[in-house]
């Protein structure tokens, strides 16, 4: 015999379960395509799991073997190497020139409307398509990267090979990069700007602050949050650099592929390629807690300096 | 899940129901870059047309990921029952038991003796056959006329009169002297994958070498051998020289003139023999080593083991191969034919045809099957890799060697995959 619940013990039951009937369909999914896949990955990261094998032929346990090739694997080191490298340069660069853009296209000048669709039209073009016209653009022979440079020196440094060149490789990607990705961020900056009340600059400006004053010490606190969340997606996509790279990788004979194979690609290679699945776990879960950690520092950082 | 399942079902009854009586197998192939689709199309439509007990359903999948998506209907369990295959991944499905052997199916029997030899060992994996194939692939040096007449020389018409090295490195060497930018067209513009492979294995065959050892399947001592080093530093030194274009993204440089000689396979025909007429010429791969050798191999077609009509599919398998849809598609895709009659009665690659060389580089034993191993993959990718990085300068031993490392932690890791 059930006692039936009284309305307020009803009421706060059905409180208690509420939330989480709400956060339900977000948390599935999150279950079903994040964390179930990141639990699958951890675990084949122990094993010597291939794609495909014949069906009597499990997995087997190797333990940590599949982390200690990681440390000692060229390959491996060179990815992240590359990885950071492309980080380091491409995340303040690209959010500053955003800010930058942001700057220009807020000002009601005439045409300002237009260069905002200009600086955007990159983004709205599918990746693929510009890593292939900017590696037309790198060709040694004929390529439009060698005359504008040829114009700027006025000759003095040659043609180079950029695509092909192991010291040039990334920084060439580095800059489709960033011209590709900077209208994304620009956009953001330009909602940023234009909640900084108009007030506060009038009264700054009464006050005799001149533009720069006004910059440093107005716009520049109030953008706050939008740098920070723009600072934190710019770190983690630049992580997941790969659609560049892989275009260029196949595009043609390239440098040497340790001086430009991302993370990603490797991982791509890796478990897709050669079928090692329970490697590319490995690396996989290496590369999470890598990325999860420098989330972590930057969160840090930007909330340490408030 | 299962609801979905049952409505698929219940739909597939209904459309078998309503159409004919019957069974109705699936097919996947590949498409582009080539037109083969084309001629696949045709090939269902008319076996549908002649057959009121059998429906095949023609699934076509884009060539970039079609070896993805075969990968992935494999782990689930979900491969039609025919599918293509490119002949070096036969070995890997073979091995991990996805193909039906087509060994004692009495509707491939005609098919089966009449392949050609080279078809024949692309499909056998542990002397068992799983795959057919419609036509092969060969290589061999496409020349402009006019450009070699330039530089006076020669064009060897046969297999007896294939250049030497020397030879070969001099012709090289008049081409850039009157004026031809890049006189080797290597096709580089392919990038570093299984063109790789398919281009260059046949150097280091030719020098004596292999890629990995035939009975254990190491690389150890082959894929960083003498003559694989030799092979790399050859590449080098035309590169070098300037004879070759490492920086290619054009597919257009031999048709353009850039180029007066190129190294690629029959592919090419229909987009040469448009844009040079009759100044194209047809010559013999280099004997670079001690002999010439050529790849071969191309896609092919499989059962797959655990299909539910596996008499439908085998007469589906024997209908593909017939002379008749051969030469549906060789005609389109202007490959060589698979079996020696329809081989025969290609206005092509008949004796006197146009393309006859092909067939005489196979007929010679010239041509080479890549490494049939479930490590091929594995072999491919780190060989391919060897290339890029020597085209950029690296140090041909360096990367041959950690080649040859991956390949035989490879090995290791699989002890199933050795032997073959």
């Amino acid at each position: 015999m059930t006692v039936p619940l009284s309305p307020t013990r009803w009421r706060k039951l059905a409180g208690r379960c509420a939330p989480w009937l709400f956060a339900a369909p977000a948390l599935l999914l999150f279950g079903l395509f994040l964390a179930g896949p990141f639990l699958m990955a951890l675990s084949y990261s122990f094993t010597n799991k291939r794609l495909l094998a014949p069906p009597d032929l499990g997995a087997a346990w190797v333990g940590l073997r599949n982390y200690e090739r990681l440390f000692r694997d060229p390959e491996a080191w060179a990815a992240a190497r590359n990885n950071l490298l492309f980080a380091g340069v491409v995340v303040p660069v690209q959010s500053a020139l955003a800010l930058g853009l942001a700057l220009l296209v807020n000002r009601h000048l005439p045409g300002s409307r237009f260069f905002r669709t200009v600086y955007f039209a990159p983004v709205a073009t599918t990746l693929a398509v510009v890593a292939v016209v900017w590696s037309l653009l790198y060709l040694p022979e004929g390529g439009a990267a060698n005359a504008l440079v040829d114009l700027a020196t006025l000759g003095r440094v040659g043609p180079r090979d950029w695509l092909r060149d192991p010291g040039l490789v990334l920084p060439a990607i580095m800059v489709l990069s960033i011209w590709q990705g900077a209208g994304f961020q620009m956009l953001v900056f330009l909602g940023g700007l234009q909640a900084v009340p108009r007030d506060l600059l009038e009264a700054a400006e009464l006050d005799g602050a001149g533009p720069l004053r006004r910059f440093l010490h107005i716009t520049l606190p109030l953008l706050r949050p939008t740098t920070v969340f723009v600072l934190v997606t710019t770190t983690i996509q630049s992580f997941q650099l790969f659609t560049q790279v892989q275009v260029i990788a196949s595009g043609g004979a390239s440098a040497p592929l340790d001086s430009f194979r991302t993370t990603v690609m490797l991982l791509v290679h890796e478990g897709f390629r050669r079928g090692r699945v329970g490697y590319a776990s490995a690396l996989s879960v290496l590369f999470f807690l890598l990325v999860l950690a420098i989330s972590l520092l930057q969160r840090r950082l930007l909330k340490g300096s408030r | 899940m299962a609801g979905r399942r049952r409505v698929a079902f219940l739909l597939l009854l209904v459309l078998a129901c309503g159409d004919r009586p019957g069974t109705t197998i699936r097919l996947w192939v590949h498409s582009g870059p080539g037109p083969e689709r084309e001629a696949y199309a045709a090939s269902v439509a008319a076996f549908n047309a002649t057959r009121s007990d059998v429906r095949v359903e023609l699934t076509v999948l884009p060539e970039g990921t079609y070896g993805d998506q075969v990968h992935a209907a494999a782990i689930a369990g979900q491969l039609p029952e025919v599918l293509e295959l490119d002949g070096p991944t036969v070995a890997e499905y073979a091995w991990a038991r996805r193909l039906r052997p087509l060994d004692g199916l009495p509707a491939l029997e005609a098919a089966r003796a009449d392949l050609l030899p080279s078809l024949a060992a692309q499909g056998t994996y542990r002397g068992r056959l799983y795959a057919l194939g419609q036509y092969d692939a060969g290589l061999a040096l496409w020349g402009d006329r006019r450009l070699l007449a330039k530089a006076r020389v020669r064009a060897p018409r046969t297999v007896d009169e294939a250049w030497s090295r020397r030879d070969f490195e001099r012709v090289l060497w008049r081409l850039k002297r009157v004026g031809v930018a890049r006189p080797l067209d290597l096709k580089l513009n392919y990038g570093a994958g299984e063109w790789f492979t398919f281009a260059f294995a046949p150097l280091v065959w030719s020098l004596g070498g292999d890629l990995v050892d035939p009975a254990t399947g190491r690389a150890r001592g082959h894929l960083d051998g003498p003559a694989a080093r030799e092979a790399m530093g050859l590449l080098q030194a035309w590169a070098r020289a300037g004879y070759i274009d490492p920086a290619a993204r054009n597919d257009a440089d031999f048709v353009l003139g850039r180029s007066a000689l190129s190294y690629v396979g029959h592919w090419a025909w229909p987009t040469y023999h448009k844009a040079l007429g009759r100044n194209l010429v047809l010559m013999p791969l280099p004997r670079f080593g001690e002999r010439a050798v050529t790849g071969s191999g191309s896609w092919c077609f499989a059962l797959s083991a655990g299909g539910r009509h596996p008499q439908a599919a085998a007469d589906l398998l024997a209908w593909l191969m017939s002379p008749r849809e051969i030469r549906r598609v060789t005609t389109l895709n202007g490959a060589i034919p698979g079996t020696r009659t329809a081989l025969r009665a290609s206005p092509l690659y008949r004796p006197g045809g146009p393309l006859a060389l092909f067939a005489e580089q196979l007929d010679r034993g010239l041509a080479r099957t890549r490494p049939r191993t479930p490590a091929y993959p594995a072999i491919s990718a780190a060989f391919a890799e060897a290339v890029n990085n020597v085209l950029a300068g690296a140090d041909p031993a360096r990367e041959l060697g950690r080649a040859a490392a991956a390949v035989d932690e490879e090995m290791e890791d699989n002890p199933g995959f050795a032997g073959n």
